[in-house]
């Protein structure tokens, strides 16, 4: 991995601070774009290249990739909600994927946020960065069907965002006409974010003998 | 100007204490695990009483006879406890904030690293250890060299 100066490069900060200084958000260090392209293709290429029956293995792939971004967003939020205030509710928190975790990972934020105010949130990207340059011969439904393993990494880094900030979910994405990407995020209604109150009594104490 | 921490203690989201250091010599490890305990219910307490107040930094939660306990929680729900002695001296927020930011980060770096899984048993690397008890002991070892 090569580490560019952020003026060049976003999406995804380091891990690597030898001392414990100042390694908060956009300060850290940054990968460059033309590798995590490249990583995606591979991976997502292996993913389909390992698979033994095209059919029912796609659930397989589809779980491989989604778990692979969940523990990446797992991360991506501990790391870039440090100088962050606390969040409110869970409209807040969807906010935070929509703005600032799309902009970490794609330069740009989510185009449109619907919500039924029930739980289930549509995150549409009309230009979504990694299908800006797909296409294929056949072009319309085909590309689609082709492009909809990249979108199950983020759906995985969507839902490992959510999940350590409290709020548990199932995401879905599909695409229609290539650019454009919808992402469809139903959490759940008991979340960390809501009041409620916290039994003591649920801490474990292990004393080591010494 | 220096400050003497005793124990430095992070706890996880639900509540499972994830790790606690003692750094005095003063009060056995039993009694900073029980310290820990209450801090969580006062940590929740002014939680939920106060949903106005978005700051990550706590304040003192509360004081026993001759400890103050400071918290500090996370958007990630990650609470970080931090007991210190009591001495004459007037202990200044921003000393105890930068504190807490450096225990913060030091648990940033570890959360990042691809072996280490959220989901299970918290297992303290060893660069995570270093961290917090060079954090830990550099405040301690202060008052002593003065």
């Amino acid at each position: 991995m090569s580490f560019l100066s952020p003026t060049t490069s976003s999406i995804f900060g380091g891990s690597g601070n030898e001392d414990g200084s100042a390694a908060t958000g956009h300060g850290g260090m940054l990968v460059n774009e033309s590798c995590l392209d490249f990583l995606m293709m591979e991976l997502v290429d292996a993913m389909c290249r390992t698979a033994i029956d095209e059919d029912t293995d796609r659930e397989v792939i589809f779980y491989k990739l989604e778990m692979l971004g969940y523990r990446v967003g797992q991360s991506l939020v501990e790391r870039f909600t440090v100088d962050r205030p606390r969040f409110t509710d869970t409209l807040d928190v969807v906010k935070f994927i929509c703005k600032d975790l799309w902009v970490i990972m794609f330069k740009k934020q989510v185009d449109n946020l619907k919500t039924n105010h029930r739980g289930v949130y549509v995150l549409q990207d009309n230009n979504f960065r990694w299908f800006m340059r797909m296409s294929t011969d056949i072009g319309g439904t085909d590309s689609s069907s082709k492009a909809t393993p990249y979108l199950w990494f983020p759906c995985g880094v969507i839902r490992g965002a959510l999940a350590n900030l409290g709020v548990s979910s199932v995401v879905m994405a599909e695409t229609s006409n290539l650019p454009q990407c919808k992402y469809f995020l139903s959490l759940s209604q008991q979340s960390q974010c809501r009041s409620r109150a916290f039994p003591s009594g649920t801490f474990q104490i292990k004393i080591a003998k010494s | 100007m220096s400050i003497d921490i005793n124990c430095i203690a992070v706890i996880g989201k639900q509540n499972n204490p994830l790790y606690i250091k003692n750094y005095s010599s003063s009060h056995p490890d039993l009694k900073y695990h029980y310290i820990a305990h209450t801090a969580i219910d006062v940590i929740e307490e002014r939680v939920l009483n106060n949903p106005k107040l978005t700051d990550a930094y706590l304040g003192l939660l509360y004081a026993m006879e001759d400890l103050a306990v400071y918290g500090f929680m996370t958007n990630t729900r990650v609470k970080i406890i931090l007991v210190i002695a009591v001495t004459d001296n007037v202990i200044k927020d921003a000393d105890i904030k930068a504190i807490f930011t450096k225990v913060h980060s030091a648990y940033v770096s570890h959360v990042c690293n691809p072996f280490h899984n959220l989901d299970q048993d918290f297992v303290a690397s060893k660069r995570f250890s270093n961290a917090v008890d060079h954090i830990g002991q550099q405040n301690s070892r202060a008052t002593i060299d003065v």
